[in-house]
């Protein structure tokens, strides 16, 4: 697989939706490969901001 | 589904009135904030809330069980939401344009540290509002938000899970490519956003 496959899969990967064979070879791709490595953390980094999204009171009670 | 669950919904599907309250009062936090973070509005996310448990106690009788409850009601606040889009649209004259501004609070020991968080959250609001079209916004609450299972989401919104898959990795690829990339220009105008996006989603 090339960079451009191996950062298609992040999203999946970083979901562990993946089988462990594609797993594999994505975590070896990016321990050798210094640019996917560096996307990679700022993809996962992305994700982790969204979540960081604040709760809003509920303002009444609806039921 | 545990058995307090079933034998709540057979009550409540024969008109039980408290077993109705007991098995969708857990889910208002959840069914508001979702529908928050989908409108950015506290009012309409307050107006979809309400109409989202009244479809639920209309319709309960058509429950059958095959998804969670979470997930049907989910199912029905993202209907509504999407109903109300269209409408918001037919009924917008385009000349319209908003802006925001962040509010910066004035009278904390630590300002710097607020700022930053309150810049934080203006921007990831923001960012989902304005930059991700609804349809890649809808996703991304599902999955990174309210945590869906990408089965889940393909239920909610009547797609494959090989699609669900791809979907959730653009939408996931376009918040960081306007995170990251700033097509928002927030930072530069006194956090003023005044892009062509803000008019055009």
């Amino acid at each position: 697989m090339n960079c451009k496959e191996i950062y298609s899969l992040f999203s999946e990967y970083y979901d562990q939706e993946l089988n462990a064979e594609a797993r594999a070879l994505i975590k070896e791709h990016i321990a050798n490969c210094q640019n996917c490595r560096s996307e990679y953390k700022i993809f996962r980094k992305c994700i982790k901001i969204l979540k960081k999204m604040k709760l809003a009171d509920v303002p009444r009670d609806y039921i | 589904m545990n058995q307090t669950e079933s034998d709540l919904i057979a009550r409540s599907k024969s008109g039980d009135k408290d077993a109705f309250n007991g098995l969708f009062s857990q889910s208002q936090n959840y069914i508001f904030n979702f529908l928050f973070q989908l409108t950015g509005d506290v009012a309409e996310a307050d107006d979809l809330t309400q109409e989202t448990f009244l479809i639920a106690y209309r319709k309960l009788s058509d429950f059958r069980s095959e998804s969670s409850l979470r997930t049907w009601l989910g199912k029905i606040a993202v209907n509504l939401f999407r109903r109300r889009c269209r409408r918001n649209k037919r009924n917008h004259n385009g000349e319209t344009v908003n802006f925001e501004k962040i509010k910066i609070p004035s009278d904390d020991y630590s300002p710097e540290r607020i700022i930053i968080k309150a810049e934080l959250q203006w921007c990831i609001r923001h960012n989902l509002q304005y930059h991700i079209p609804k349809k890649f916004r809808i996703v991304l609450i599902l999955r990174d938000l309210q945590n869906f299972s990408y089965r889940e989401i393909a239920d909610i919104l009547g797609w494959s899970v090989g699609l669900t898959k791809t979907n959730i990795y653009r939408a996931r690829k376009m918040f960081r490519d306007v995170f990251i990339n700033g097509k928002c220009r927030a930072f530069a105008d006194d956090f003023c956003c005044t892009c062509r996006e803000i008019t055009q989603l």
